[in-house]
């Protein structure tokens, strides 16, 4: 393996990771702020 | 049951994207001039081309909104949620095709930008869409929603130029693959594992936006509940 091959090889990882991270950080954003709707309307139901 | 269906489809989804991944890295072969880093293209293509469906998605929920507001209210809040979702699942995907692209482009030209036609269109795109999100997070009143709508709608005039941008203009960034003239296309092997990763972000965006659009519903839901109980005070 030359020295392009690496670089080739960091650069399809480090877009695949980047892709992966970019969508279940979106996922993980839905999922809190599916919880803190959950919360508010518990909350007004209770009153 | 509904909670059912969603595990069973997020199980399919799972298994399409392995699959995907699979074929990308193990069993497509390299291009003949790129070599490995052209891998990234099962990344990159589906992600930009999946961001115009969800962009168009949020076109239609804005017109819906226009349409609905005054004779519906609540079909309009319906076609509102689908107008946000698709723009913020859109912006994810599009966001992801901004940062797979300089990646590929280091390796593939030798920089990681270019203010050529189809990477500039593409970034205008973007920043509409950014600015439509921060819209709707950051403005206060009545008319928020309309002014959304009107600018969604604005921005998806955008789509049909970046998707003819590199027919158009000669641009750094290669001319289409499919639909491009005699030239264009792609080895059969390649194609289908473009296809399988095409399906399998599909039906990964069609999981985030179903979710997106339940968030909403339930935080058009709570304002309401919260509006009604400030009148009652």
């Amino acid at each position: 393996m030359d020295q392009a091959d690496i670089l080739n090889h960091q650069f399809v990882t480090a877009a695949y990771v980047v892709t992966w991270v970019l969508q279940l950080g979106y996922v993980a954003y839905l999922g809190m702020k599916w919880r803190a709707e959950k919360r508010k309307s518990q909350a007004a139901n209770r009153r | 049951m509904k909670k059912l269906a969603i595990s069973l489809y997020a199980m399919i989804v799972a298994v399409l994207m392995i699959w995907g991944f699979y074929q990308a890295i193990y069993v497509a072969p390299d291009d003949a001039m790129q070599g490995y880093i052209s891998r990234i293209i099962y990344y990159h293509v589906p992600s930009a081309s999946l961001s115009f469906l969800f962009f168009a998605i949020s076109l239609v929920g804005s017109i819906g909104y226009l349409a609905f507001r005054r004779g519906n209210p609540g079909r309009a809040q319906a076609f509102d949620a689908w107008a946000l979702a698709g723009a913020e699942v859109g912006v994810v995907y599009c966001t992801v095709c901004l940062t797979t692209g300089p990646l590929w482009g280091r390796r593939a030209w030798g920089i990681w930008w270019t203010w050529d036609a189809r990477l500039t269109t593409t970034l205008v795109l973007w920043l509409i869409y950014v600015s439509y999100l921060l819209l709707r997070r950051f403005a206060a009143g009545p008319q928020v929603q309309t002014l959304a709508a009107v600018l969604g709608i604005f921005g998806a005039i955008d789509v049909p130029i970046v998707y003819m941008s590199n027919r158009w203009w000669r641009t750094q960034h290669p001319a289409p693959v499919f639909g491009g003239g005699s030239d264009s296309g792609m080895a059969p092997a390649m194609k289908a594992v473009l296809g399988w990763n095409m399906l399998a972000w599909f039906a990964w965006g069609v999981l985030i936006l179903i979710l997106r659009y339940r968030v909403e519903r339930k935080h058009q839901q709570n304002a309401e509940h919260e509006a009604l109980a400030a009148l009652e005070a």
